[in-house]
């Protein structure tokens, strides 16, 4: 399997950055109060990109053997993708005012970036890290 | 005489028929089965294995997990080998490699020019095909060359049902744990089994010029080639299925439009009417227990395919040290049978006193009593698996309290009895609240008296996994587990499901009486025409004479004629849907139904078929085109119409809350395309290219580690992931709703019976 590596980070990169802009324009939307963002085959499209996002993080799980509450950049990582789920959520749905769901957006999208620092450095301190090195 | 007498008698006469003649076919099958040897010989004397080696080394196999791990004879799991052929295959290549040494030089069978290698090969096939049993003092004796080379291949099996480190990434390939049988006595006696089964695979019949096993499985360095039986009957069974859907399809076209409709359609729903009685009541508990069964089975599932990529390991955690893949494959095939039983065990129950509107004595204590047995059994027969496949039952314990090892009838010999009373008791609770409704007679009796004679069917067969004890032949335990699989669960299940089906649509007042008990049992002898003697496509390779594979694959053929007509099933079940306003309550459950028309179609009939004929089973028999076949009939049609009855059930429970029907949307598809999804990504694409291996290089090939870890097939396992996520999804939303029935009833509007539906409804 590690001979897919590449291909399988490619999808994994792909599909974070897909759901990353997917959330933000539903984001948006929901603030200008389109009807389209929470729309059938918006939400379809989202679920499916998560799926796809899901079965590469656990192929690169068992393909690098590195595994959350093992190395602690993936524990951070999964604690605060869960944050980004509950977020997001709030800011599309759940959210009762308009105010709150601006706000639970602001966070994700905060939350979305750290999960990146986090990735990109293999380091539960994401991009603190490089600033404290710096 | 009227048409429903003369049915009834045309059914009477086809099953007698059928099981004479299915009957005389397990006779065959006892006499001519593989012989056990008292011993195995040189010709200098020496003794390489007796009897009860071979014996002791089957009590063995199955007490590690039998076919869940690996498979014998082309049945079980999918991970490890079939060891027959695993052996068979190295055996050959073991004398190859000693016979060039001896006479060519050290370089091996490998280095040869392909005139010498031909050459040995030749003698090979003479070599190991020549049958030297003799039945006169039962002994089978082998040259010192081979009797070397079976000391090798035990050697390698010793190692690797042991601990040796350099067998660790073999046995993480196999996904078996370290020390999988940790008595060196047990794992001689293993390999003495393994030696036997592989010998009947290929070992010539006397006189004749197939092995016992029909030439299975595919090998060609010791000629094992498709017989010409097995082309023939491949020919004629394609023959059959045209001819049997032609002349269905003239009856079709003879008698459409025929049947009765009920003069005038109920304006409400009949079945609100019902008053639902304290037993029909203490049912909930039956669909609650289904729900958590489902669930662990889906987890199970999950590990079982997580094993394929990672062994013995569940993304980094050692699982396989307490949770090893045999035991997680036996827990998930058979959760699979005993969540649908239970569907139909509660929907039995349910439905008794809802037709005769009676409530006889102690019927609520029976109800409970029945249910605390079911579970008694489940956690009492897995408590056993566990202690058997971590090997510390003992063997003497193993067969009454332990593992079989027989896939779908694993269960000790003490808990299939238990099992067996307490289907026996669900009888007797059933037929009691049926009673007076089957006494009151008229139209309905005929229909009540039907769904009822599939309940004994359902309860009768499954004493067929009482006819074997522990050593009956293997072929014959093979010949009576699939009466259990087969005739019990594709057979019977199947009249019982179209029964039941055509039952609740009478008694909701769409469907005439008359004209459903015509169409139960006419499609009941069509099912039964084919699926008695059907049975023996599943034996074309199990020892068994040349008559069972033309029989089995005519008769299985005939099989799939109804399921190619399931569309007008399906198309009539959805337009008694929208026959009144007050049908949209039972929208669901009868989507669920027409999945189980899909999937009959898809997952039963072309899937099944696909696998059927013996030239296609002859390569495909245990690669992923089986569990393709399985889990889209199993769940697909079994599993759907569990849910599908379940969800009928529940609406009579719980008759004042309004359903979240988006979430049942939810459920539906998610279900559907999740199984989708996980038949087309990975089983099929596997399956499809380990025939291609099999055909190509040989059967042991299509299922060694080499082929089964290269980075496209582990690759394939992963895509399970997208489609068995949805699926899960599906089955946690499902268990959600059911949940909200209770936990939050009061939460909508009661609906008003016989009212039109809300917005929330479809």
């Amino acid at each position: 399997m590690i001979e897919f590596y590449p291909q399988i980070k490619l999808v994994h990169i792909v599909s974070i950055l897909a759901s990353g802009v997917l959330f933000l324009i539903r984001a948006i939307a929901v603030q200008r109060r389109w009807p389209w963002a929470m729309a059938a085959p918006v939400r379809y499209l989202s679920y499916s990109i998560d799926t796809v996002l899901l079965t590469s993080a656990l192929m690169l799980m068992s393909v690098l053997q590195q595994y959350p509450f093992v190395h602690s950049w993936l524990t951070v990582k999964i604690l605060l993708v869960i944050v980004y789920i509950v977020l997001g959520s709030f800011a599309l749905k759940r959210g009762p005012t308009p105010a709150i769901r601006l706000a639970c957006s602001i966070a994700a999208v905060l939350v979305y970036g750290v999960i990146i620092t986090i990735a990109r450095a293999h380091d539960p301190a994401g991009a603190l890290r490089w600033v404290m090195l710096e | 005489m009227n048409t429903t007498r003369k049915l009834w008698i045309g059914l009477a006469g086809l099953l007698a028929t059928s099981f004479g003649v299915l009957l005389w076919m397990g006779a065959k099958i006892d006499e001519q089965a593989p012989p056990v040897p008292e011993r195995v010989v040189t010709p200098r004397g020496e003794v390489l294995y007796e009897r009860a080696d071979i014996e002791r080394g089957r009590q063995v196999w199955q007490s590690m997990g039998g076919m869940q791990l690996g498979s014998i004879w082309g049945h079980g799991g999918y991970v490890a080998p079939d060891w027959s052929a695993d052996w068979l295959h190295r055996e050959a290549l073991t004398l190859l490699h000693a016979w060039a040494v001896r006479e060519y030089g050290d370089s091996g069978y490998d280095a040869l020019p392909e005139e010498r290698k031909a050459g040995l090969r030749e003698r090979l096939k003479v070599h190991l095909r020549r049958n030297t049993y003799d039945a006169a003092n039962g002994t089978i004796t082998v040259d010192a060359d081979r009797a070397a080379a079976i000391a090798a291949v035990a050697a390698h099996y010793d190692r690797l049902f042991g601990n040796d480190p350099e067998m660790a990434d073999l046995r993480a390939d196999y996904a078996m744990k370290d020390n999988t049988v940790p008595e060196a006595a047990h794992r001689r006696a293993l390999a003495a089994f393994f030696w036997w089964t592989a010998w009947a695979a290929t070992t010539e019949r006397p006189g004749a010029r197939v092995t016992y096993t029909n030439n299975w499985p595919s090998e060609p360095l010791v000629g094992n080639h498709p017989t010409g039986g097995t082309y023939l009957w491949s020919v004629f069974s394609v023959l059959f299925l045209i001819a049997g859907i032609a002349l269905l399809g003239w009856h079709h076209a003879v008698s459409h439009g025929r049947e009765d409709v009920p003069a005038r359609l109920p304006e409400t729903d009949p079945l609100a009417m019902v008053r639902v009685t304290p037993s029909m009541r203490a049912t909930a508990k039956y669909f609650w227990l289904l729900l958590a069964l489902f669930l662990v089975q889906i987890l199970l599932g999950a590990i079982t395919a997580h094993f394929a990529v990672e062994g013995q390991e569940l993304y980094g955690v050692p699982i396989a040290e307490v949770l090893p893949y045999s035991l997680t494959r036996t827990w998930h095939t058979q959760l699979a049978v005993l969540w649908i039983a239970t569907a139909w065990l509660g929907t039995g129950l349910y439905i008794g006193p809802a037709v005769s509107g009676h409530e006889p004595k102690y019927q609520r204590l029976g109800v409970n009593v029945l249910w605390v047995c079911l579970i008694v059994i489940v956690v009492g027969a897995f408590a056993g698996q566990w202690l058997a496949v971590m090997q510390r039952l003992g063997l003497e314990r193993n067969f009454w309290f332990g593992h079989q090892g027989w896939e779908y009838a694993d269960i000790g010999r003490f808990w299939q009895w238990f099992l067996f009373i307490g289907l026996m008791l669900w009888l007797v609770l059933v037929g009691r609240a049926l009673w007076p409704a089957i006494r009151r007679g008229g139209d309905g009796k005929s229909i009540v008296g039907l769904l009822f004679l599939s309940a004994v069917a359902i309860g009768l067969f499954y004493g067929a996994a009482l006819l074997w004890n522990e050593h009956t032949s293997l072929s014959m335990v093979e010949y009576w587990r699939w009466w259990l699989v087969h005739l019990f669960d594709e057979g019977f299940f199947e009249v019982f499901a179209t029964a039941v089906i055509a039952f609740l649509f009478t008694r909701l007042g769409l469907l005439a009486e008359r004209s459903a008990t015509v169409a139960v049992l006419f499609a009941t002898i069509v099912f039964m025409a084919g699926g008695v003697l059907g049975t023996l496509h599943h034996l074309y390779f199990a020892g068994t004479p040349t008559p069972v594979l033309a029989v089995g694959a005519s008769f299985s053929a005939l099989e799939v004629v109804p399921l190619a007509y399931i569309g007008y099933e399906a198309y009539h079940t959805y337009k008694l849907g929208r026959s009144t306003a007050w049908m949209a309550r039972y929208h669901w459950p009868l989507m669920f139904f027409i999945a189980v028309a899909f999937w009959n179609l898809v997952g039963a009939g072309l899937f099944g078929f696909l696998i059927n004929p013996p030239l296609s089973l002859y390569f495909m028999q245990g690669l992923n085109l089986t569990p393709l076949h399985g889990h889209t009939a199993l769940f697909g049609v079994y599993g759907m119409l569990g849910i599908g009855l379940m969800l009928f059930c529940l609406r009579g429970l719980k008759p004042g809350v309004v359903w979240n029907t988006r979430l049942l949307k939810g459920v539906f598809w998610a279900l559907n395309i999740g199984l989708a999804l996980m038949a087309l990504l990975t089983l099929l694409p596997m399956g499809t290219l380990q025939v291609l291996a099999s055909i190509e290089h040989g059967y042991w090939y299509a299922r060694s580690a080499e082929f089964m870890h290269q980075p496209l097939m582990e690759m394939l396992v992963w895509l399970r992931v997208p489609g068995d996520t949805i699926f899960s999804i599906g089955a946690l939303l499902l268990a959600w709703f059911v949940a909200g029935l209770w936990m939050r009833p009061g939460g909508e509007a009661a609906l008003p019976v016989g009212s039109r539906p809300t917005a929330q409804e479809p």
